[in-house]
């Protein structure tokens, strides 16, 4: 970093301790809904459900967000989205738990425009805006990337940490000791320098539920909405070219007939292999 | 060197010493070179890698390049983004190949970033699809494989570990040629102070020869007593989770199943409302033998499974230890009267 740019982060700093923080959230599809059919050649096909939710490891990235505002006075709390518009949706929840504000980065199409591109354009919108603290779930339900916390990072020269189990203060008000889940069941701990980005592993928290004045209040205040043509222009350096149904490891059997009928067959089976 | 690199294979760094998922890196390697022609080399980062550069040269028969960097005492994600890219962009090979673990997965997307890149993480697959080379990885929680092609002169690839496979070359190949270079330790804003266990003793389960596991299907934190009492039911036998159900605080992260959990090997494994997300899957793929019941006949666990029952772990819990009971009781019956 050149010592001018260090000076203008020095600059940026706020003196009074203000933490604001971005929390980046996807709309997902609810994937337990989601029926995977045969399709021509081998491939196939889904029926993905009108019904879509927030993404279920976002909650951890909001629900960390809410509680270091309650630790902090004057900390507050902005959550993003990028998506076509019922994606303004998805912010509902947020607002619920506590967070302040919601910005909409509004897609012209339902097409997901893939990592790369949401990552640019959250990184589009944070630069400048003074983001403390940027926080993302480790992945999304549907596409399981984990590219958009690392790739904004690197967009807004941040530095980054993923897979983060464990976020404290440190004796240094300009940081955060924080706990990596990293293989074998360890924990790496690392001291991170703000302005930084995270992207927090499930676990970390007990996400809450929304209150109801809070979502009432979150429907009467609206969210920002920013046309992501108005930001740079995203490209589909990656295409998904069809799908697969996952292929067959072991023999899988399907027992059929009555459920009872299939319980008799299965303790059958047990006894015949000697396990009761 | 003589051939341009195209494959580029970034062997994880692990205190001076080869990390077996380097194996793994080259065998993907392989299968991209043959699909598309290209030579592979290797790249190792980190404080001392002279020996393990060797030694990788050795045993795969191929171009190391080691990247000396004074201070680089640990991984780290800013430095080795920072001096992964500058080696990559004077390289330019067409395929970078991280390993899909905390570090790969962590690094790779930012690399990509930073040269403009198509980024894939977590394949499990290559293939030849209608003309176009093609990465495969799982979609929507692992109920779908996706065939994915990028246009960017490089691509940089995390790869799931524990798929691909090789033989180290026979003893008569040369070893590769190994170039040194040194970067230097940047100032970072990112500090390593140290590492711990996370002290979960996972030896009740990894030691079960019969794995009562439940899942999201449980729904409630009443149920795992549905579970407990199958698990009573059968000799010696542990009740675990998945990650979910471990994050959620209704089991102790001491019964976690999966790639941030224990990897068991039971004689026997029920899988009671699991989904079957590559996460836990890869921590019972030992499993001798594999019972799966789920709601959702398109659940990926009936892949992973022997037997597939698609009912309602809820009401069927009971059904099997009935049915058990009238098996062993009837028995014992016949038993007695001889």
């Amino acid at each position: 970093m050149t010592l001018l740019a260090g000076l203008m982060k020095m600059l940026t700093m706020p003196k009074d301790g203000i933490m604001k923080i971005l929390v980046c959230v996807k709309q997902v599809p609810d994937v337990e809904r989601i029926v995977v059919r045969d399709a021509a050649d081998g491939m196939a096909a889904l029926d993905i459900s009108n019904e879509f939710r927030m993404n279920r490891f976002d909650e951890f990235a909001v629900e960390e967000a809410v509680r270091i505002k309650e630790s902090m006075a004057g900390a507050s709390i902005h959550v993003i989205t990028v998506g076509p518009g019922r994606a303004a949706d998805v912010l509902k929840r947020p607002l619920g738990m506590g967070a302040d504000q919601g910005i909409h980065l509004k897609t012209p199409t339902d097409a997901d425009p893939g990592p790369a591109a949401v990552a640019a354009f959250i990184a589009g919108y944070a630069r400048s805006r003074g983001y403390r603290l940027i926080l993302c779930g480790s992945m999304s339900e549907d596409g399981l990337n984990g590219q958009v916390g690392p790739m904004a990072a690197a967009y807004l020269n941040l530095p980054y940490a993923t897979q983060v189990i464990a976020i404290q203060p440190a004796p240094d008000p300009s940081e955060l000791s924080i706990e990596r889940e990293i293989e074998g069941g360890v924990r790496e701990m690392l001291a991170i320098r703000l302005p930084a980005l995270l992207t927090l592993q499930p676990g970390i928290n007990r996400p809450r539920y929304p209150s109801l004045s809070r979502l009432l209040r979150a429907h009467r205040q609206g969210v920002e909405t920013i046309p992501t043509e108005t930001l740079r222009p995203a490209e589909a350096w990656v295409k998904r070219l069809g799908l697969m149904a996952p292929p067959r490891m072991r023999a899988s059997q399907v027992l059929t007939g009555s459920a009872r009928e299939k319980a008799d067959r299965l303790a059958a089976i047990l006894k015949e292999k000697a396990f009761i | 060197m003589t051939h341009p690199i195209d494959i580029m294979v970034i062997a994880p760094c692990a205190n001076g010493r080869v990390h077996p998922e380097t194996d793994e890196l080259v065998a993907f390697g392989r299968r991209l070179q043959a699909l598309r022609a290209g030579a592979i080399g290797v790249c190792i980062v980190g404080g001392d890698v002279n020996v393990a550069a060797r030694e990788i040269a050795q045993r795969h028969s191929v171009p190391v390049t080691a990247i000396q960097a004074a201070g680089f005492s640990h991984y780290l994600s800013e430095p080795y983004v920072a001096v992964l890219t500058e080696e990559i962009e004077a390289v330019k090979p067409a395929f970078v190949c991280a390993p899909h673990t905390s570090q790969g997965w962590e690094w790779a997307p930012a690399v990509a970033a930073r040269i403009g890149a198509g980024c894939i993480c977590g394949v499990d697959g290559i293939t030849e699809y209608q003309g176009r080379l093609s990465f495969q990885k799982e979609l929507f929680g692992g109920k779908v494989k996706g065939l994915f092609s990028v246009s960017t002169t490089t691509t940089v690839i995390s790869v799931m570990p524990g798929i691909f496979t090789i033989k180290p070359a026979p003893p008569p190949c040369p070893p590769g040629p190994v170039t040194y270079k040194e970067a230097a330790w940047r100032p970072a804003q990112t500090r390593y102070v140290g590492t711990r266990q996370a002290g979960v003793d996972a030896s009740d389960i990894t030691a079960a020869p019969i794995i009562v596991a439940v899942g999201n299907g449980i729904g409630s934190p009443e149920n795992i007593a549905l579970a407990n009492r199958l698990a009573r039911r059968l000799p010696k036998a542990a009740v675990a989770g998945t990650r979910v159900v471990c994050d959620r605080g209704w089991l102790g992260y001491d019964r976690q199943v999966g790639i941030s959990g224990a990897s068991v090997a039971p004689a026997l494994y029920i899988a009671c409302g699991i989904s079957g997300a590559s996460q836990h899957v890869m921590g019972m793929r030992g499993a001798r033998f594999v019972i799966a019941i789920n709601t959702d006949p398109r659940a990926p666990i009936f892949n992973e499974a022997d037997i597939c029952i698609v009912e309602d772990i809820i009401r069927f819990i009971p059904l099997i230890e009935e049915a058990c009971s009238r098996l062993v009781e009837g028995t014992k019956e016949a038993t007695d009267v001889r």
